[in-house]
């Protein structure tokens, strides 16, 4: 977002990306089969999505780049290293923060507020849903902000376990909305990157080469470089921020992933958008004494947060057997139940703060063995066709509030292959977000047992079910913004109190996380900041 | 990494793929049977065999050819494991009126790439189905004095459903964990190929450009018929 900003803007720009060079033109595999693939595409620790998906070169591990945990913490850490990053494997689930989630210290007195508020980042999600391309309809919901007229593109049609969903849930008081997904559903013209509406067919993250789901690699990146002012290098791992002076920097230091040399680039300002583990752990890198450089708060690093995650499954017998219809749509969900009890926790009639939601799951396929009777032969057979199509996922996505326990350093022994210190990890979950999983699971099952479901999730407790610390890949926070030098690493345009000249444009600059899928408000936020920092640049700041 | 991680990160990748078989015990079944466990109707019981561990084997590492996919393990069965494993598919999922049987499909090279497979679900996998398939030929000795491959159609039957139980005796625990395991990726194997796929009726894996049609006017119709069952309302969509 920052080079199509930048460059569009008439700014000459180098962009750094750690991993590979990657076209998913030649690269994604659209429309073989899984069974093209070893073991039928199945997930393994090499390709922890399966053999298909787009994310290349890296993923809960990367050869020769650990991290580490400290002692009792448990934390996952996606990294792919790849031109284009994350956004050529993601969920795709853009719902906007509402008012609440900007100032939720203001609501409940945990956390802190946002330094800005809906009203300050609403124009910018306006241009970043017509830019992207997201498809959706209306919430009319608290907290749930609706999207101007020219917005949104038409959601698909739902499908059918999606609206027995929808019944069941509407009639226990839940509310079922469209989501919002940033996959085309109609034709995006451009004279540099075309883009196409979904053709309704393969999954979406092995990537899109007809340009259907956003992502850089057929979009922001190729209209950057058109314009003649951008410069990638890939396989750079920037291993530190260059000083100019002690309040200016000067450019980064990259380690070449292929020679090892050492290069260093000079630039006026330097925009850190590495994911926000990269990023924190590249200031923390910089500066002199140890201390990280932009540190004066204490605050980097602290904060850390990811999305709370559960999932619940169920058989319903009153989809077996039903009858055949192509149920692909533009892969994920189509509609989804957003958080509907802000009044109830208002009242503190619920035992935890801030909210979650629930992505919709549930079509024609493989049922899964657990639906399956222990049976063989013909009979198999027949319950294979009668429970096809048969089972229902809800999928809970929550807020977790920041605490003291969870947060990212650099570890004082271990470095990876280039020699740059690696970070450590330290993560806990607290109460809040136990009761926030457990009451999912009651409504999850309500919802099941109102359509007549056998539920088929393993008896736990609450803490047993939920991912570790950075499974969801949500992780922000630590380098947040704020009001004020002393409680916060960056301002509202993400510009570091310390350094005015550096700038973070990445999950790491949240103030918190809201249950609410990142990537939309991360682009947001980016386009504000870069816009601003144009604008600082030809006025002659940093000259 | 647990169970409940391991099966949210399926999850995840179900919901963009075609959803496929996942790896845990039949809860359907488990509520179904005499919790004490049923005894097999035969008294001796051979013990479950120790397996020989899987010669150094390479996966396909983080940034395989997409565009030319390729398992670079060696296959491990013998000749005469995969024979047996082959007549197992055609008794697991035998050919009907509407498909072949999957062991005449060929789903047992599937098997075998999977149990060759240098990846930990793999790996534990392999346990089970090697020390199975020892198992199987053991018992079937000692009850019919041949291997499982020569036994009569009758008697092949009778030792599957021993191991189809709801709930086994502990002693049958291990053999019944390794008839689930191949039912698993039997189904897995089977399903996911076109003839499978044709089988349950699967629509899908075409493209269809403009606006994704929804439901037919046949399942909607079905749908409605559901929720007045149910004492559902329509929706507005």
């Amino acid at each position: 977002m920052a080079a199509y900003t930048l460059t569009k803007a008439g700014l000459r720009c180098i962009l750094l990306e750690a991993g590979r060079d990657y076209d998913p033109q030649a690269e994604v595999n659209m429309f073989a089969p899984e069974s093209d693939a070893p073991l039928r595409g199945a997930a393994t620790p090499d390709k922890p999505f399966g053999y298909f998906d787009a994310t290349v070169g890296g993923g809960w591990q990367v050869e020769g780049e650990p991290y580490t945990l400290r002692e009792g913490s448990d934390f996952r850490w996606y990294r792919p290293r790849m031109l284009g990053g994350r956004t050529n494997h993601w969920g795709r689930h853009v719902p906007r923060l509402g008012p609440y989630d900007f100032k939720p210290f203001s609501r409940d007195g945990l956390g802190v507020d946002w330094p800005i508020g809906y009203d300050d980042v609403a124009p910018f999600y306006d241009r970043i849903e017509r830019m992207i391309g997201v498809n959706g309809g209306p919430l009319g919901l608290e907290n749930h902000p609706d999207s101007p007229a020219g917005c949104l593109m038409p959601p698909p049609h739902p499908r059918i376990p999606e609206m027995l969903i929808k019944a069941a849930a509407e009639d226990l008081g839940i509310p079922v909305r469209a989501a919002h997904t940033a996959v085309l559903t109609r034709d995006m013209p451009d004279a540099v990157a075309p883009r196409s509406a979904c053709l309704n067919a393969t999954p979406c993250t092995r990537g899109c080469t007809i340009g259907a789901m956003f992502q850089t690699t057929t979009s922001l990146l190729p209209m950057a470089k058109a314009t003649g002012r951008l410069t990638i290098v890939t396989d750079a791992m920037v291993s530190r921020v260059t000083m100019a002076r002690p309040d200016r920097a000067g450019g980064v230091e990259y380690v070449d992933r292929k020679t090892g040399m050492r290069h260093q680039v000079k630039a006026r300002t330097v925009v850190l958008a590495a994911g926000t583990g990269e990023t924190t752990r590249l200031l923390l890198n910089s500066g002199e004494g140890g201390r990280g450089l932009a540190n004066s708060s204490g605050e980097l690093g602290r904060n850390l947060t990811d999305s709370t995650g559960a999932s619940f499954r169920a058989y319903i017998p009153a989809l077996a057997d039903r009858p055949r219809y192509n149920e692909e749509g533009i892969g994920g969900q189509h509609i989804y139940i957003p958080f509907w009890l802000y009044q109830q926790q208002k009242r503190g009639e619920l035992d935890f703060a801030r909210g979650y939601h629930f992505e919709i799951g549930g079509r024609f396929g493989i049922p899964p063995a657990e639906a399956l009777p222990r049976v063989w032969g013909a009979a198999l057979k027949k319950a294979v066709r009668s429970a096809s199509g048969a089972t229902i996922q809800l999928t809970l996505r929550g807020e977790m509030i920041p605490n003291k326990d969870s947060f990212c350093e650099v570890d004082p022994v271990v470095k990876d292959r280039f020699g740059i210190p690696v970070l450590r990890f330290a993560f806990r979950w607290s109460q809040n977000e136990v009761n926030q999983v457990a009451h999912g699971r009651r409504t999850a099952h309500a919802v099941f047992k109102r359509m007549g479901g056998t539920i088929l999730d393993p008896d736990l407790p609450p803490e047993k079910i939920m991912t570790a610390g950075g499974e969801i890949i949500h992780e922000l926070g630590t380098a947040r913004m704020g009001a004020d030098r002393q409680s916060s690493v960056v301002d509202s345009y993400g510009q570091t109190w310390d350094v005015d000249n550096l700038i973070l444009m990445d999950g790491a600059v949240f103030a918190s996380g809201a249950h609410k899928n990142p990537t939309l408000t991360i682009l947001a936020l980016a386009l504000r900041a870069s816009e601003r920092l144009a604008q600082r640049l030809k006025s002659g700041a940093f000259a | 990494m647990t169970l409940s991680r391991r099966t949210t990160m399926q999850w995840m990748m179900a919901a963009a793929v075609l959803p496929m078989a996942r790896w845990s015990p039949p809860a359907m079944a488990a509520g179904m049977g005499d919790a004490a466990g049923a005894a097999p109707p035969f008294d001796v019981i051979v013990d479950w065999p120790d397996t020989p561990p899987l010669a150094q084997a390479i996966g396909y590492g983080r940034d395989p050819d997409l565009m030319m996919p390729k398992v670079p393990w060696a296959l491990t069965l013998s000749v005469a494991q995969r024979r047996t494993v082959d007549l197992l598919g055609d008794l697991i999922l035998p050919r009907d009126t509407v498909s072949p049987g999957a062991g005449a499909l060929g789903v047992g090279a599937f098997i075998d790439e999977w149990i060759s497979a240098p990846y930990p679900v793999q790996r534990v996998d392999r346990e089970k189905v090697i020390g199975g398939l020892i198992w199987l030929d053991a018992q079937s000795r000692i009850l019919h004095g041949q291997a499982f491959v020569a036994i009569t159609p009758g008697q092949r039957g009778g030792l599957l459903d021993a191991l189809s139980v709801a709930v086994p005796i502990a002693k049958m625990a291990a053999p019944v964990a390794f008839m689930d395991t191949m039912r698993k990726l039997f189904v897995l194997g089977f399903y996911s190929l076109p003839e499978g796929k044709v089988d349950m009726g699967f629509i899908g894996d075409q493209p269809t450009p403009g606006a994704y049609p929804g439901p037919t006017p046949e399942a909607l119709s079905h749908y409605a018929q559901t929720l007045d069952r149910m004492g559902l309302k329509m929706s507005q969509a």
